[in-house]
């Protein structure tokens, strides 16, 4: 009996084995070209990816329902690399070559920096997220967002007009709290250098291990030492925590806290617990809260999944990454042909799309020669009676990445 | 494998690692095969051939101070580290060698591992897997904050050089790494063979008994730990270069788990468990990666996460029913198969 078994439980897996290894593909015999995605759906960021992924996807399942870019339709394979390196270069490794594999998104700074190279021989543009070394490198790399650096400098700019609209002399005291790991770092790499050239006085940054249960510490020792605004770089739910933290100790009145990208969202409690997030502000890349739910195109949510639309800023995110694809496809479809169409005539189209914009979702696009950013410019949105409501229109990031020496 | 009458005569045909000629002509075959295979293997399974090469070194050294000792060590990955990251400051900060720089890694390794070890002397169990999991914090803690090791940024060590020949292919790194795992797996199966090998297994039995016979535990556990950890140095050395990057964030504790699974599924106190642990494990893992494109075009409704999700506990059930039917590991079952074989015809 065991050995039937165990016979039955091999002879499945011999079949799943099978079936992966011939993946079968959505699209028939028509144009396409293969979009891969290596992001994180079960891992540590798992929280925002999913969304975002849900959003590019749709976006690309509208185009090929269209009948696809001037006829070539988008193929995506969008994989599950759990932020694991070895993973995600294996993952690359077996799909590297595609038919006509002309763009990879990866959500993790680690795995972009392992494949870049492996990417760069192979003549594919990368989309990776807004880490500023990418900017530096001015090579086959993009960034998803602003590099966070730049959004921190925005966020910077906007404290110092806010301190001023309410009257006080000078330039505020600003406190940094982050991850204490690659990620909650790189807001400093270049914006410390562009609060001493504005001549914010930033305190010393404060750093909290990944899954911290309370910032209480971090959190009144920065207010101890008289800081007036604190920018929080966490991934949410756990930024959410922070600011919830901050209400529980009674900080929300004194101190202004505000939340980089992947901070609040209605989903991770604003909905729940309006009056723990009352008044703070989030430096934010593409439309959030009323303006992402007003959008039109959060419709697809419902089309695509026949549900009712949590429509998250992740998802009008990714769907914006969707189009600045759709727009660099035409662009090269244009210049080359299908027959030619390759990473390499992709590359060369994204930076032709500058200034072109993602249906109001972020602001105009930037790429250019010059620059790696999908876009420059942020948009502050401020808790508010239990929504997330905008309080800028796009604002222009600073350049801090050039600030910083690599 | 003996197959049934053949006995051995001489002490030193018992210690033997290859006793009959079967046992030649499959090590020769295999040997051929592994060392032909890049003339007629495809791309991606060449790669995937060097990333498990990789991990079955580190897992060896796993295996000797956890399967063969009785050490847990939650630490391998962060040792791995220390290997990566003195072979990539080596040879991208200072431009020394990679000829020189490997061994100095499995040696710092080595070195940092030891002290880690050290606490085992008056813990054991889940204490000192705690402890080893600390030593894996304050680790990455200390390379993410040092600037030489590029705290966050990481660094990019280039691709090791033979001559004028650099390494910079999958083919070209596939026969470095295979041949490095090759002598590794021949050093650890000839270690059990030893004074020192039997010291491990004596103090895994029961170390009370070992230090009465005269074992030297202290010296011995942290003998293991060494070891161990040179594998770990070795392997993160080749990961390195391999890679050609090295970032905090590919040495996490997540792969600790894993690497731990990969021996219990293997088989404790086993050299061919590692490799039955790190297919196994691995293979399971490409499958369930790549089958998710196939689940979504299947069930497009399920979205990304769930259609990962559902990946995920598929592999999640594989190992459940894994630890049902073959507790022991995949090296007992390769011990019943080759008992069998050593028995027939006779039923036992």
């Amino acid at each position: 009996m065991e050995k039937k078994k165990l016979l039955a439980f091999f002879g499945a897996l011999f079949l799943t084995m099978a079936m992966a290894f011939n993946p079968t593909s959505g699209i028939g015999a028509e144009k396409y070209v293969t979009y891969l995605g290596l992001e994180d759906f079960t891992g540590p960021i798992a929280g925002i990816t999913v969304s975002f992924n849900e959003g590019l996807r749709h976006h690309i399942n509208y185009v090929n329902d269209q009948g696809g870019v001037d006829g070539v339709k988008i193929k995506p394979i969008l994989l599950d690399t759990r932020y694991d390196t070895s993973r995600a270069v294996s993952a690359f490794k077996r799909y590297r070559r595609e038919h006509k594999l002309v763009f990879i998104l990866i959500t993790s700074t680690g795995v972009g920096k392992a494949l870049y190279p492996l990417t760069v021989r192979d003549k594919v543009p990368i989309q990776v997220p807004g880490v500023g070394y990418f900017q530096n490198l001015l090579g086959w790399a993009i960034t998803y967002a602003p590099p966070y650096q730049d959004m921190f400098g925005a966020s910077m700019d906007w404290m110092v007009d806010d301190w001023k609209k309410k009257g006080n002399p000078g330039k505020p005291v600003v406190g940094y709290m982050g991850w204490d790991n690659p990620f909650g770092r790189e807001n400093l790499l270049g914006g410390r250098e562009y609060a001493e050239k504005i001549g914010v006085k930033l305190l010393k940054p404060e750093y909290y291990p990944v899954g911290s249960l309370k910032h209480d510490l971090w959190l009144t020792r920065l207010k101890d030492y008289g800081a007036k605004y604190i920018f929080v770089s966490g991934t949410d739910p756990e930024n959410s925590n922070v600011v919830r933290d901050a209400y529980a100790l009674g900080m929300m009145k004194d101190v202004q806290l505000i939340s980089g990208v992947w901070g609040t969202t209605m989903e991770t409690g604003v909905a729940f617990h309006p009056e723990e997030f009352e008044g703070e502000v989030i430096c934010s890349p593409g439309i959030r809260g009323v303006d992402a739910r007003a959008h039109p195109l959060a419709k697809l949510w419902k089309r695509y999944t026949k549900s009712k639309p949590p429509v998250q800023f992740s998802y009008m995110l990714g769907m914006s990454l969707g189009i600045m694809f759709e727009k660099a496809l035409k662009v090269a479809v244009q210049d080359v042909g299908y027959e030619k169409l390759n990473g390499e005539a992709v590359y060369r189209a994204l930076q032709k799309i500058t200034g072109e914009d993602t249906k109001g979702i972020t602001g105009p696009i930037d790429l250019s020669p010059t620059s790696r950013r999908i876009t420059r410019d942020v948009k502050f949105y401020r808790v508010t009676g239990g929504k997330i409501v905008p309080i800028t229109d796009w604002r222009r990031c600073p350049d801090t990445v050039s600030l910083h020496k690599w | 494998m003996r197959p049934c009458g053949v006995f051995d005569e001489r002490y030193i045909q018992d210690i033997a690692i290859v006793r009959t000629w079967q046992h030649w002509l499959a090590l020769i075959g295999a040997l051929v095969i592994l060392y032909t295979f890049p003339f007629y293997g495809s791309y991606y399974l060449i790669s995937l051939i060097n990333l498990l090469s990789i991990l079955i070194i580190v897992i060896l050294g796993l295996q000797i101070v956890m399967g063969y000792c009785g050490q847990i060590s939650l630490g391998q990955p962060a040792f791995m580290a220390v290997g990566a990251y003195t072979s990539a400051i080596l040879t991208a900060t200072y431009g020394i060698s990679f000829w020189i720089a490997l061994p100095l890694s499995g040696l710092s390794a080595g070195i940092v591992g030891m002290i880690s070890g050290a606490p085992s002397l008056r813990i054991k169990g889940f204490y000192l897997a705690m402890a080893t999991l600390a030593a894996h914090f304050v680790i990455m803690w200390i390379i993410m904050h040092l600037k030489i090791t590029g705290g966050i940024q990481g660094l990019h060590p280039p691709p090791p050089q033979i001559g004028n020949i650099v390494l910079d292919t999958e083919e070209r790194m596939y026969y470095l790494i295979v041949t490095m795992m090759v002598i590794s797996t021949f050093a650890a199966r000839n270690l059990f063979r030893s004074k020192v090998g039997r010291a491990f297994v004596a103090i895994n039995d029961n170390d009370l008994a070992a230090e009465v016979m005269g074992v030297n535990l202290y010296y011995y556990k942290l003998l293991a730990f060494f070891i161990s950890c040179v594998y770990a140095g070795l392997g993160g050395s080749l990961w390195a270069h391999y890679y050609m990057v090295v970032h905090p964030e590919q040495f996490t504790f997540m792969h600790a788990i894993w690497y731990v699974g990969m021996v219990i599924i293997g088989g404790m106190g086993s050299i061919p468990g590692v490799f039955f642990g790190v297919l196994f494990v691995r293979l399971l893992d490409e499958i369930v990666l790549f089958s998710s494109p196939m689940l979504s075009s299947l069930f497009p409704w399920l979205g990304p996460g769930p259609g990962a999700a559902l990946g995920l506990s598929a592999f999640g059930m594989a190992l459940l029913l894994f630890i049902i039917f073959e507790p022991r590991g995949l090296a007992h079952r390769w011990e019943v198969i080759k008992e069998s074989y050593r028995l027939y015809p006779f039923a036992y």
